[in-house]
């Protein structure tokens, strides 16, 4: 005996093209849904990377805007104002202060950069402590400063291959007239530090002229320490502003958290589009079908084989659109990726868009489930043909 | 499939990531300063890969003296070429080549006449401290008048030579960017010479 399910397969196939654009309408849905789904899963997982490969979980800056702090530790840039470098004593005395590094951000303006000039960062750090903070970076050729007062320079991957610049070479420090010896080539980390040039804090403090200045430090606390209470007890240091690896990242979770909200509104814009389409598309295949569902019956069909029949056919559809999103959201998760890129205000270096097993599978249980719903209404209103009505008539009224 | 999209994807990028030339930052006011009798210019773009491939790179190495390498001189690098004229006829050419120096790229920019004879030598970008002694007058017009022949008698790895270009005097004793300047110099004569063919 024929199966409800071959009944309901064949009865696609007699309406292809029909079949097919639903189809279309629905993977073209279930693609949206699972990118922007697999969006918010790999924002999340990139933005966490970010954070933790600054190697600290807490930055004191001197007191100014907190989106400057933000942008200072996760794009790098000038700092804009500057704290005694006897906070770190301060620092040092504090128990839930595990290791910490002083920081030194300067910018100068290089005319020989690019067609009008453009401002190159020198990052300042502490030989003693930067490295052990930053564990992940390692060296493609040559090591850290020889001295903690060194003219010395070690630059990122890019800052290297963009200007061929190999150990041994030299970085002139433009209006200071002062030239950096590379020691070391840092390995691609896929971080900003790739374009970075590291000096020893305390030669960037004499070539600038900044003596017992810094603008930042860079703190990691104990494992079980309270951060929040540990954050309300920096305060108390003079103007000084705290900004947590939490702070930073709600912040930026705000900035893009309008662009998220509008996305998800367009994937469930998307769906209801789907949901409605596939509803036509049955209830019009009812229509059409009407004395052949009229026949069926009075050859013996229950009202409720007439439901599964109908049923499965939209959940059928529902399945192979699904199926056909999510293979389309994970081979073109690159150019939805590159494109969100563009769009959003700050992206992390990671991956942006993550689809893995258990987000396709979520995403066709939800679609199956917009199926089952959809198919809810024409298969009830197809359960409810009457055979004799439906054999005098070649169309039905729905 | 993703891995399938990913490598189309990278081989459409590949050019535009690997596009690393050496333009005039001023074309208008540039080409003015070193053909002063112009009217016009006309750009194109070449590329060893195009223009001969691995062959071409192969004869332009053995002339050159020495191997290409990093990421300015790869074989699908491209070439701006500024042919430049006065009225509808062509007086020269100005063509720029990246070259490693010790303190990062120099831009080493040539004003050619239609003889492939240096007109002018200008250095769009040197970072060095003694950057402008190299971009003296003094320095750069002791090219004025040379041409490749001249170069081929300097060799690059040894940054030692005879002849014309043995004279010429290097502003900083001892100074590495010298020979960087030099290598360039002539480089930059081959590519045009093959360029122009």
């Amino acid at each position: 005996m024929i199966s409800i399910t071959k009944i309901a397969s064949k009865s696609l196939l007699r309406k292809r093209l029909r079949s097919i654009l639903t189809l279309l309408g629905i993977a073209i849905s279930s693609w949206v849904l699972i990118s922007l789904l697999g969006f918010n899963q790999g924002y999340e997982r990139s933005l966490d990377d970010d954070i933790d490969n600054l190697g600290f979980q807490v930055l004191l800056t001197a007191k100014g805007c907190p989106y400057e702090a933000a942008t200072l530790m996760l794009q790098g840039g000038a700092g804009l104002r500057y704290m005694p470098d006897t906070v770190i004593d301060s620092l040092r005395s504090m128990p839930e202060v595990q290791n910490l590094t002083p920081m030194l951000m300067q910018a100068v303006f290089d005319p020989m950069v690019g067609e009008n000039g453009t401002v190159v960062a020198y990052s300042g750090v502490d030989p003693a402590t930067f490295p052990k903070m930053k564990s992940y970076l390692q060296f493609e050729k040559g090591t850290w400063f020889s001295d903690p007062t060194a003219t010395e320079a070690v630059i990122g991957y890019e800052a290297a291959e963009l200007e061929q610049r190999e150990v041994g070479d030299l970085i002139l420090v433009p209006e200071k007239n002062v030239e950096l010896t590379i020691v070391g080539i840092l390995k691609r980390s896929g971080t900003q530090d790739d374009g970075t040039i590291f000096v020893p804090y305390l030669a960037l403090q004499s070539i600038f002229e900044v003596q017992g200045k810094l603008t930042s430090v860079g703190i990691q606390v104990g494992k079980d320490v309270d951060v929040t209470a540990f954050e309300d007890k920096l305060y108390e240091l003079p103007d000084v502003q705290v900004v947590s690896m939490a702070q930073v990242k709600s912040t930026i979770s705000n900035l893009v958290g309008t662009a998220r909200v509008m996305v998800m509104s367009i994937a469930l814009i998307a769906i209801l589009i789907a949901m409605v389409g596939v509803v036509n598309t049955i209830l019009m295949s009812v229509f059409e079908r009407y004395q052949e569902i009229g026949i069926m019956k009075s050859m013996g069909a229950t009202a409720g084989h007439i439901f599964r029949l109908i049923w499965t056919e939209t959940v059928v559809l529902c399945l192979i659109g699904g199926l056909l999103g999510a293979a389309m959201a994970y081979g073109l998760a690159a150019v939805t990726e590159s494109l969100i890129r563009y769009l959003l205000p700050y992206s992390p270096k990671g991956s942006l868009v993550y689809i893995d097993g258990m987000l396709m599978l979520k995403s066709i249980g939800i679609i199956i489930g917009i199926g089952v719903v959809s198919g809810l209404y024409p298969a009830w209103r197809a359960a409810r043909i009457k055979p004799i009505e439906a054999i005098k008539k070649s169309e039905g009224e729905l | 499939m993703k891995q399938l999209l990913i490598i189309a994807l990278c081989l459409l990028l590949t050019p535009l990531v690997a596009a690393v030339g050496c333009d005039l930052n001023d074309p208008d006011g540039d080409i003015r300063r070193l053909f002063p009798e112009s009217t016009g210019y006309k750009t194109s773009y070449r590329s060893i890969q195009r223009e001969g491939g691995r062959a071409l790179l192969n004869t332009i190495e053995n002339r050159l003296g020495d191997r290409f390498s990093g990421l300015y001189e790869t074989i699908d690098n491209p070439y701006t070429i500024y042919d430049v004229f006065s009225g509808t006829r062509k007086i020269g050419v100005i063509h720029g080549v990246n070259q490693k120096g010790r303190t990062g790229g120099i831009q080493i920019f040539l004003a050619l006449d239609n003889n492939g004879i240096i007109k002018k030598l200008y250095l769009q970008r040197i970072s060095s401290r003694n950057n402008r002694l190299y971009r003296a007058e003094s320095f750069t017009n002791q090219f004025i008048g040379l041409k490749l022949e001249d170069f081929d008698r300097w060799n690059v790895a040894r940054a030692t030579g005879t002849g014309k270009v043995a004279a010429i005097r290097n502003p900083v004793a001892n100074d590495p960017d010298f020979a960087a300047i030099m290598r360039g110099i002539k480089k930059n004569l081959i590519l045009m010479k093959h360029f122009s063919q």
